[in-house]
């Protein structure tokens, strides 16, 4: 009897438990109380933040319980995150949702898109310095694209043993635009500057509106083959959208299938997070490197801004070149809360969305490129 | 990708895993340097920098190539010479057809009879003090509606001439 009490007793998370295991379950809790109540990205936090506390019950290896065990239901659910799957099916569903009005009525925005992904080959090669090989590196410095998803898909391919890190990193400091970007916006630019009223933009027509996915995919995916699976569902999503007569598949990509794939992701990413494989050092730098890229990416995209306004007539708010991170829509919203700030009567918002959703096109352009030269 | 990029990018990795393989580890300059990491950057900004610009001039161009999808008259028109485009453009913008309503009508052939009180050639207040004086409704935007149509139109002195062909037509 005593025998029974003490074997099940050492099965017990009492028994096993860790003080690893314990700061990744305050982790976790951290990530669900920013997500309820301070409101920041609850959508992904609330989810990755209960998948850390799934991840790191004490569990006795071996019942087929933890997400590196082969036979876990919850590593079958990972599959889809090893190897890509829940990736392509978000950029669907973002596809289904976003409008390129704006980025049709002022093409030239998309070069803030561009300059934005600097960040991540500047981060690539923060990340080489400080001792990460060459793919693990390019997996870090796609997390300077502000975008979860394609920092997943890519580290899946390049470092799939850094997944849980990246994906952690990236979506924290996703949720933290709000926090991160305000005050290199203020440094990077005058009051003058955050005054500046940006020109309505032209009407467009529904016919280029169904246009543009296609042309964008086709130049896109001729240019970086390997962004086809992130690429190619975002055009495909914004077709189903804009061609009216696939609304009911809009619907569905936009609303159940992101959301399914979201919180099948969030959980599974949240779960791979296992304090023994998590915290170390490793993952502290990989940390550190994503901070700097969320900087730097902001950094690049307002600096651009100030460039271009050298050669353009009708002068830009540099603000919105903050939103060439991809972080969508978060990183448009803030830029037109700093310009409130200065100016309520300013709505930025509109025009932030342009940088903002080329900024997808553009990290996602990037995470093909290393994928391909990394890949070799 | 460019080929000669991805064989130095293998290289660096045969010589980083030889390297670590053998114990060491590289940070800093030397780690970039092995890994190719400065070409490896400059080409991947490059070539999302020339994807998102050849789109982006695609883009700009995109609603100009509707436009003559929509209108394919346009099409004859870009190919006739500079002058005689000019001149289609100015007999374009003559025949802007408004349909006006019957109070419309009226307010026009109001303002037919104020013109004819003028000279050929006067000025725009005074045209509309005279509607304002007369009672005539809504002055400002008949007025502007006028405008359009071409039925007064510039002299580009800074005067104005009463059109009697264009306004017989909009009020038949």
């Amino acid at each position: 009897m005593d025998a029974l009490f003490l074997d099940f007793y050492h099965n017990t998370g009492f028994y096993l438990w860790d003080y690893r295991y314990i700061i990744m379950i305050i982790v976790g809790m951290v990530f669900i109380y920013l997500g309820i109540a301070k409101d920041y990205e609850p959508l992904l936090l609330v989810p990755i933040g209960f998948g850390m506390l799934i991840g790191n019950i004490p569990i006795f290896k071996g019942l087929g319980l933890g997400i590196y065990e082969n036979n876990s239901v919850l590593h079958y659910l990972y599959f889809g995150v090893t190897q890509g799957i829940y990736p392509p099916l978000i950029f669907l569903g973002i596809g289904a949702m976003t409008d390129f009005s704006t980025l049709l009525a002022r093409p030239v925005l998309m070069l803030l898109g561009a300059a934005a992904q600097m960040g991540v080959f500047l981060t690539f090669l923060g990340a080489l310095a400080l001792g990460f090989e060459g793919n693990e590196a390019a997996a870090i410095g796609i997390i300077g694209g502000a975008d979860g998803p394609t920092a997943i898909f890519l580290t899946a391919k390049l470092a799939p043993h850094l997944i849980g890190p990246i994906a952690v990193a990236a979506y924290s400091y996703m949720a933290l635009v709000p926090v991160i970007q305000p005050p290199i916006m203020k440094l990077l630019t005058t009051r003058k500057e955050r005054l500046i009223r940006m020109e309505e933009p032209r009407d467009v027509t529904k016919r280029e509106k169904i246009i543009f996915p296609i042309v964008a995919f086709v130049l896109c995916c001729f240019l970086a083959p390997a962004a086809l699976p992130l690429l190619g569902m975002l055009c495909f999503g914004n077709l189903l959208k804009e061609a009216v007569v696939t609304e009911r598949l809009a619907v569905t990509a936009r609303t159940s299938l992101i959301d399914i794939a979201t919180i099948l992701l969030g959980v599974t990413v949240g779960a791979s997070t296992q304090g023994d494989v998590f915290l170390t050092t490793a993952s502290v730098k990989i940390f550190v490197l994503g901070a700097l890229s969320f900087g730097v990416a902001t950094a690049c995209g307002l600096l651009f801004a100030k460039i271009m306004n050298l050669f353009l007539k009708t002068k830009i708010n540099p603000l919105i070149g903050a939103a060439g991170v991809s972080a969508v829509p978060d990183s448009a919203r803030v830029v037109h809360m700093v310009g409130q700030r200065e100016d309520p009567t300013n709505f930025l918002l509109m025009h932030a969305m342009a940088p903002n959703v080329s900024g997808v096109i553009g990290s996602a352009i990037a995470a093909g490129v290393l994928w391909s030269l990394m890949a070799h | 990708m460019p080929k000669r990029l991805l064989q130095k990018t293998m290289k660096a990795r045969v010589f980083c895993n030889n390297f670590k393989s053998g114990g060491g580890h590289l940070y800093g300059l030397e780690s970039i340097n092995a890994s190719n990491g400065w070409a490896i950057s400059i080409v991947g900004i490059s070539i999302v920098f020339s994807g998102l610009v050849s789109l982006s001039l695609v883009i700009s161009q995109l609603y100009k190539v509707l436009a003559l999808y929509e209108d394919p008259s346009k099409i004859t028109a870009f190919f006739k010479s500079k002058k005689s485009k000019k001149v289609d453009e100015k007999e374009g913008e003559k025949i802007i057809t408004i349909v006006l309503t019957r109070s419309q009508k009226e307010t026009v052939k109001q303002f037919a009879l104020l013109a004819r009180t003028l000279d050929d050639h006067f000025s725009l207040p005074r045209l509309l003090h005279l509607a304002q004086i007369s009672g005539i409704k809504d002055p400002y935007p008949s007025l502007n509606i006028l405008l359009k149509m071409r039925i007064v139109e510039s002299d580009e002195n800074g005067f104005f001439m009463w059109k009697n062909e264009v306004s017989d037509r909009a009020v038949r």
